[in-house]
């Protein structure tokens, strides 16, 4: 009967293609369930290679050979379908397969694969899902999404860098960020300032496809010790070209503001602190033969001068200085367009981005423009080749770094007795203010970054079977940056010099060239093997020059060409270079047991020639159990698969590009040079190595309507690099050596959920949660405590505890009977008064126990309403500026409010000491600076209006959508700071982690949209 | 066949790369090894010596202003923000000081320097050898001087014998190797001076007449002095200073200004370091100026007690100045791009004169004629009797914010701020990352 059937096809088939009458069919694809039109369903003609893929609004055109044809529809999640065409109008209904998840397409290394037959874990995040996000990088945009990444922006600076922990910090001193490679090339992570991911359009990004663990990462050897983001641009399909245009528009503020004395309350305490200083000397101020020299003269004489032209004893200024870093209204703005489109030979993808984000504080800003072209060309049927190029121009306002006088943050340790302005309208900077006013450095100032950074790569991929091809990519990262500054003669860093001005000028180029054959065959149906083997050869190169001088004649001329005197100047540079051979092989048996091994040779510039190769294996293995017997005769679990990987990855990153040498460089004497040391040898540093297992289950259930994962992963690094003090006698202060190892366990949990499935109403919900532990298992044989107590932050390296955890004084508050700052005897339960007598103890942890982001998406007709809750728990943040401000008045800086609960007088139980001008009442580094860091936070927020397709015609249009979207809108803390995604710009590392500087709060946006194809 | 031939060239081709690309030579360093092997690179390392000397940490500022804050008596006031020297002033300072941990540190890597030169100083010119190698023998005894007068007690307290002095590394540190030579304990102060002595006096006998921004035989001279001087030790301390003033053909300048604030070394420096915009630093205009000349916010002050101390007409009084809040500024560190004078002439006249009195010797002139005719005639001021209690008043006065006060106390047994001249709270700590990384064997200065 079969066969029959068979028969008659091929006749019909025969007979009509002798017809030859070319008949057009059009139709709609929809989804059975929600009616909803699908777009980029796969429609090919049986027996062909002709067909198409639906629009946005599901239509599709079709010119077929003859009617009556067969049409294959396929569409990624839903079961496959063969119709009869029906001239002139098929609409084609879709059953979901409940395969969408597993279905999809994962970019490995130099490959893809099927989510369903991944052995090692990998994170994917679509480019739509952060589309029109109002952020500048595109890190902070992958926030929250993916399990076990931890994404913080260390402030609400725009343009500046953000941190990305994938697992839990790998290292000590060593880079601790991922490797990103868009389209196969890895990209540069350095830059001379600012953030270099700011310059990537993330509009243009079809995905991100995150290597987690070693087995998954490990075909980057040793580039991947801190996994890798694969970042895929957005390629054209072939059909008509299809535009689309975004507009947006927004406003920036800060997400918090904290509290700070009124100049009411300046007054009162400081005369009370200059008072219970004098008492201390035994000295009565307010006795007018003991005033003179005393604390309380000294004080009010400053009151005196911080008042300029007011009288603070009329209580006529209330000056608000926090108010003052910030700008009054920062509005953000863009539009993207892009085209897409091709034909069978040619497929393009064009795109033009601008963006122009006035940040929340003065003097912060980023506009860029960025521009891409993505082509590819079937030369013939075997070879292709192509490129992809982008290319932008990012300008930024940049501030200096949070512990600068002149960042604006640092207003607000300027006192509020004193008014803004003098009577001539002149703003007051010192000697009037305490400190520099950093407005005027904004308003008498400029700084401005200016980058011209070009990322691309061209390719040519040769077939020479249906299982065997070849490519090559050749690609490069061009980055140019121009830092101009100048500083006018009044400002901070141009008083007494009549202004200064710096040009700095930095270019780096890092090229790459990656060979490989591919080999992929299907043997006796039950053995799918794919293969790849290859080499990479990559080369950075990175230059830099500044000059800078003095003497500006005027304030509006702030080129150097100006300057009276110019200072100095230099120029360096420096290479580094990588030579790496790979291989990797995958596979599956019956579809069920999956098997992966690889292995990564890395040669590295940056090492002396005896230690320079590493050796970077990886295997893995997979069993799908819903793919046995055993389990097909049931309904509720529709999939199932255990995994397990074992892999080595390395770390030559971020220690310097010739570490183990012992160096002499360049310096000045007297007008003539000198040669002084710079670096103690080590001959023998080495890769760090980091060797990661990893267990993961994932499952569906309810024909995958509730699916998800499970990971535990134990990843261990050792021959951490770090520069181990050595005795100063030396001549030296450290020596760079291979000492360390540290672990991280964790649990990663990922569930997706599709809540309801109706026409009208849909809503899915996701969650990821990520437990980390972090713990240094070895410093050196010496040494289990480096103890990082520098009288303002207590990041310190223990073993047996987290990288950079807080270890110094327990601060016990003020003593009920002198307000004394006490601290806990090393026993833990007596106190004393003298800082350097107090013990030791773990006061805080900066890194988080758990992060994790819980999204979800409704939508009801027309309307889509999504919205991310993202947190970090379990973490301390520590205020290195608490001893200037909540010092207990221990000099003139305006004191946080909570100073009013001071101790004043004998039974006062308070954890604010006595107010002391002058002394140090409890300044120093210690618990009393510590607080917990986590938070919840409603990271993003969008309300979306489709209109209706018919709508959308009348104008001539595909689509269009109206859009409301908010970043960082709520927060839930406890922190008092001004927010708990916080670490100073100036210390920022591996080890100092959640330190807050006067650091900027984060900023809440809100944005409305329109977005159009057509 | 002929598919396989084409895949077998291409993976040729691919995998044939040169790993001679991995070998990458630095462009802003050179290898140490490269330093010691010639007579130019050697000179250039002494150069680097001398840079390294002049840094802010060290003679550049900041061992200036830690002896005045130390013994600031009453006459002058730490009002600025950093933390650091304001615990100096307190005497309340904390092992993990940053100021003190990049003094010690940094005067080591001076003496490292120093090591390397003397250790390869055959590669040197046969000509120029003595003059390289004494002056490399300067420096490091200059700098053991300056430590010991911080970091351990002073010479006239205790018994100088057992009294902890510094860890005398005279070997330089290659390879990356820390050796037995850099785990030694600390010597007693007393064979910290005899290495000191060593040091100076083989320097004296090696080296040349220069004097200024570079160092000589005079140089070695009137450190010698200041040295003897701190051991009490007055007839070596006379002989070094009238050596001094009687060969070197330094003379003071006739105004007593004249010897502050220039672009140039004046006629009275014996040793000075240059500052100018592209070169030096200078950290007691940094701290001591103010912000109308470019400094902080004025952190020191100069208090009434000290202006009181001037007759009226004296014109090194004249040189203070007072700024707009009314406070009074020494005017000796007033300009940014200023020569930073370490030893004036001054200085050894007094020194002379001191010694010369209480020996009851008259080496080279009177102490009258030293105190009256050549240092008070100088600032206008009449003739005093001489007494002991004068020189020392004059010499309290003509060097005053120039960083010698704390060790005139101490080696006089004065106490001021009310701490004893032989208090452990005048003495720096041994920074605490040294005590941590010194395995065991660097001991902690009593007090600490």
């Amino acid at each position: 009967m079969k066969k029959i059937k068979l028969l008659l096809i091929i006749v019909f088939l025969l007979f009509s293609s002798l017809s030859w009458a070319q008949t057009e069919v059009t139709g709609i694809v929809t989804d059975s369930q929600t009616d909803a039109p699908l777009s980029n369903v796969t429609i090919i003609i049986k027996g062909t290679s002709l067909g198409t893929t639906t629009e946005n609004n599901g239509s599709y055109k079709l010119k077929l050979p003859k009617a009556g044809s067969t049409l294959i529809i396929s569409s990624l999640g839903y079961k496959s379908k063969e119709v009869i065409a029906t001239v002139p109008v098929t609409n084609i209904i879709l059953e979901s397969s409940g395969m969408k998840n597993l279905d999809e397409v994962v970019v490995v290394g130099y490959g893809t694969k099927i989510k369903k037959d991944l052995t090692g874990n990998i994170a994917k995040v679509k480019g739509s899902d952060v589309q029109n996000m109002p952020v500048t990088n595109l890190d902070q945009a992958l926030q929250g999404r993916a399990a076990g990444v931890f994404v913080e922006a260390g402030s609400g600076k725009v343009g500046e860098g953000v941190k990305v922990l994938i697992r839990g910090s790998g290292s000590i001193s060593a880079s601790n960020e991922p490797l990103y490679v868009i389209d196969g090339v890895p990209i540069s992570t350095n830059s001379y300032s600012g953030s270099p991911i700011a310059d990537i359009n993330f509009n243009d990004i079809e995905s991100f496809d995150i290597l987690k663990d070693a087995s998954a990462a490990a075909i980057y050897g040793s580039r991947a010790a801190n996994g890798v983001v694969l970042i895929t641009t957005k390629k054209g399909k072939s059909g008509k070209t299809n535009f689309q245009v975004n507009m947006q528009y927004g406003n920036n503020k800060p997400t918090h503001l904290r509290g700070f004395l009124n100049a009411k309350q300046y007054i009162d305490l400081l005369r009370e602190a200059a008072i219970n200083s004098d008492h201390i000397e035994g000295v009565d101020p307010t006795d007018p033969d003991q005033y003179e020299d005393s604390w309380l003269e000294f004080a009010e004489g400053r009151l005196d001068r911080y008042s300029g032209w007011a009288d603070w004893r009329k209580n006529e200024i209330n000056t608000d200085w926090q108010k003052k870093a910030f700008n009054d209204h920062a509005p953000t703005g863009g539009m993207d367009i892009s085209a897409s489109g091709g034909t069978d030979k040619t497929k393009y993808y064009i795109s033009l981005s601008y963006i122009d984000q006035k940040g929340i504080l003065i003097g912060n800003s980023l506009k860029r423009i960025s521009s891409r072209i993505n082509l590819e060309q079937a030369v013939s049927e075997k070879f292709k080749i192509g490129f992809n190029l982008s290319l932008s121009q990012t300008t930024t306002g940049r501030v200096t770094a949070d512990n600068e006088f002149n960042t604006p943050m640092q207003s607000v340790a300027l006192t509020p007795v004193t008014p803004f302005k003098d009577k001539d309208g002149i703003i007051y900077t010192k000697p009037t203010t305490t400190y520099a006013n950093p407005y005027v450095d904004y308003a008498e100032g400029n700084y401005k970054a200016l980058i011209y950074r070009n990322i691309g790569n061209i390719f040519g991929q040769y077939n020479f079977s249906k299982s065997i091809f070849f490519r090559s990519e050749f690609g490069a990262d061009i980055q140019n940056q121009n830092d101009d500054m100048f500083y006018g003669a009044r400002t901070s860093y141009g008083i007494g010099t009549n202004g200064y001005g710096e040009s700095d000028w930095f270019r780096s180029l890092t090229y790459n060239v990656n060979n490989y054959f591919n080999f992929k065959k299907t043997l006796a149906e039950k053995h799918d093997i794919d293969a790849v083997l290859g080499m990479s050869y990559q080369e950075y190169n990175s230059e830099y020059a500044n000059v800078y001088g003095e003497q500006f004649p005027v304030d509006n001329l702030q080129k150097l060409a100006s300057a009276g005197l110019i200072k100095g100047g230099t120029s360096v540079a420096t290479k580094s270079a990588f030579l790496s051979y790979f291989a990797r092989a995958n596979y599956k048996f019956d579809n069920k047991y999956l098997v992966s091994v690889s292995g990564r040779i890395d040669g590295s510039s940056v090492f002396g020639n005896d230690r320079r190769y590493g050796f970077f294996p990886a295997v893995s293995a997979g069993w799908i159990l819903s793919e046995e017997n055993f389990l097909q005769n049931q309904n509720i679990l529709s999939f199932l698969k255990i995994r397990a990987s074992w892999g080595l990855t390395g770390n030559a990153d971020g220690f310097g590009d010739f570490a183990s040498r012992g160096l002499w460089g360049g310096s000045s004497y007297n007008g003539t040079g000198g040669l002084v040391p710079t670096q103690l040898a080590n001959p023998d540093l080495k890769w760090e190595k980091s060797n990661q297992t990893d267990i993961g289950l994932d499952f569906g259930f309810l024909n995958n309507r509730i699916s998800g994962e499970i990971d535990v992963y134990n990843r261990k690094t050792d021959g951490l690099i770090y520069d181990v003090p050595v005795p100063g006698n030396t001549g030296y202060t450290n020596k760079t050596v291979n000492i360390g190892a540290m672990q991280n366990k964790g649990l990663e949990i990922v569930l997706n959920s599709d809540n309801v499935v109706t026409k009208n109403f849909k809503w899915s919900s996701n969650l990821n949660l990520a437990f980390n532990k972090n713990k240094i298992t070895r410093l050196d044989g010496d040494q289990t405590l480096i103890a990082g107590n520098d009288g303002r932050y207590l990041n310190s390296l223990i073993v047996g505890q987290s990288i950079g955890i807080f270890y110094g004084p327990k601060f016990a508050g003020a003593d009920p009977d002198n307000g004394d700052a006490l601290y806990y005897l090393p026993d833990g339960k007596s106190t004393t008064n003298v800082y350097e007598d107090a013990g030791n103890f773990i006061v805080g942890n900066p890194n988080p126990k758990l992060i994790g982001g819980f999204g979800n998406t409704v939508s009801y007709k027309g309307f889509e309403l999504s919205f991310l809750f993202q947190g970090v728990f379990g973490n301390q943040i520590m205020n290195g500026a608490g001893g200037f401000m909540s010092s207990s008045f221990a000099w003139f800086d305006n004191q946080t409010s909570d100073q009013l609960g001071r101790w004043q007088k004998k039974g006062d139980i308070t954890q604010v000491p006595q107010l002391r001008l002058g002394y140090d009442n409890g300044i120093s580094a210690s618990s009393r600076y510590v607080q917990n860091g986590d938070y919840i936070r409603l990271k993003n927020i969008t309300l979306g209006y489709n209109f209706p397709i018919t709508f959308a015609k009348n104008l001539k249009l595909q689509s269009a959508r109206l859009y409301v979207t908010a970043v960082n809108i709520l927060t839930f803390t406890k922190y008092t700071g001004w927010d708990p995604e916080v670490n100073a710009d100036y210390r920022a590392g591996n080890r100092n982690q959640g330190g807050d500087f006067y650091t900027a709060p984060q900023i809440k946006n809100i944005s409305v949209g329109l977005n159009i194809g057509f | 066949m002929k598919k396989l031939l084409i895949i077998l060239s291409v993976s040729i081709f691919t995998f044939s790369s040169c790993s001679k690309k991995l070998d990458i030579d630095p462009t802003q360093s050179v290898d140490e090894h490269l330093v010691f092997n010639n007579d130019a690179n050697i000179k250039a390392a002494l150069n680097g010596a001398y840079d390294v000397v002049s840094g802010a940490s060290l003679l550049g500022g900041d061992m200036q202003l830690y002896s005045e804050l130390l013994g600031a008596g009453g006459e002058i006031k730490w009002v600025g923000t950093y933390q650091q020297p304001r615990e100096i002033y307190n005497k309340a300072i904390l092992t993990n000081n940053s100021f003190v941990r990049d003094t010690y540190t940094e005067a080591y890597r001076a003496i490292n320097i120093c090591n390397n030169i003397i250790v390869s100083i055959d590669k040197v010119n046969e000509d120029d050898r003595n003059n390289v190698k004494g002056q490399a023998l300067l420096l490091r005894g200059t700098m053991y001087f300056e430590l010991v007068k911080l970091f351990s007690k002073p010479y006239s307290a205790g018994d100088p014998a057992t009294n902890m002095g510094l860890q005398i590394v005279t070997t330089p540190t290659l390879d990356g190797k820390v050796t037995d030579a850099n785990k030694v304990p600390r010597s007693s102060v007393k064979d910290t001076y005899v290495q000191i002595i060593s040091d100076l006096t083989t320097a004296k006998s090696l080296l040349d007449d220069t004097y200024g921004e570079y160092v000589g035989t005079y140089t070695a001279s009137a450190v010698l002095s200041r040295v003897y001087l701190q051991m009490s030790d007055y007839a070596n301390a006379r002989d070094e200073a009238d050596n001094v003033i009687e060969n070197s053909g330094a003379s003071l300048e006739p105004a007593y200004s004249k010897a502050f604030n220039n672009t140039a070394p004046s006629s009275e420096d014996i040793y000075v370091l240059p500052v100018t915009a592209q070169d030096g630093s200078n950290d007691m205009w940094l701290f001591w100026s103010i912000s109308d000349y470019g400094a902080r916010d004025g952190d020191v002050e100069v208090r009434q007690a000290h202006i009181n101390l001037y007759e009226a007409n004296d014109a090194r009084l004249a040189l203070f100045y007072i700024d707009d809040q009314d406070v009074y500024r020494s005017g000796k560190w007033k300009f940014q791009y200023r020569y930073l004078p370490v030893i004036r002439l001054a200085e050894m006249y007094l020194t002379r004169a001191e010694c010369n009195f209480r020996l009851g010797t008259t080496i080279g002139a009177t102490p009258d004629d030293d105190l009256n005719l050549t240092i008070r005639k100088r600032v206008g001021l009449a003739p005093v009797s001489v007494t002991l209690a004068n020189i020392l008043f004059e010499r309290r006065l003509e060097l005053a914010d120039e960083g010698q006060r704390i060790h005139d106390i101490k080696r006089l047994k004065e106490s001021v701020d009310g701490f004893q001249y032989d208090d452990n709270k005048l003495v720096f700590p041994i920074p605490l990352r040294e005590v941590n990384a010194g395995a065991g064997i660097l001991e902690q200065n009593p007090g600490y």
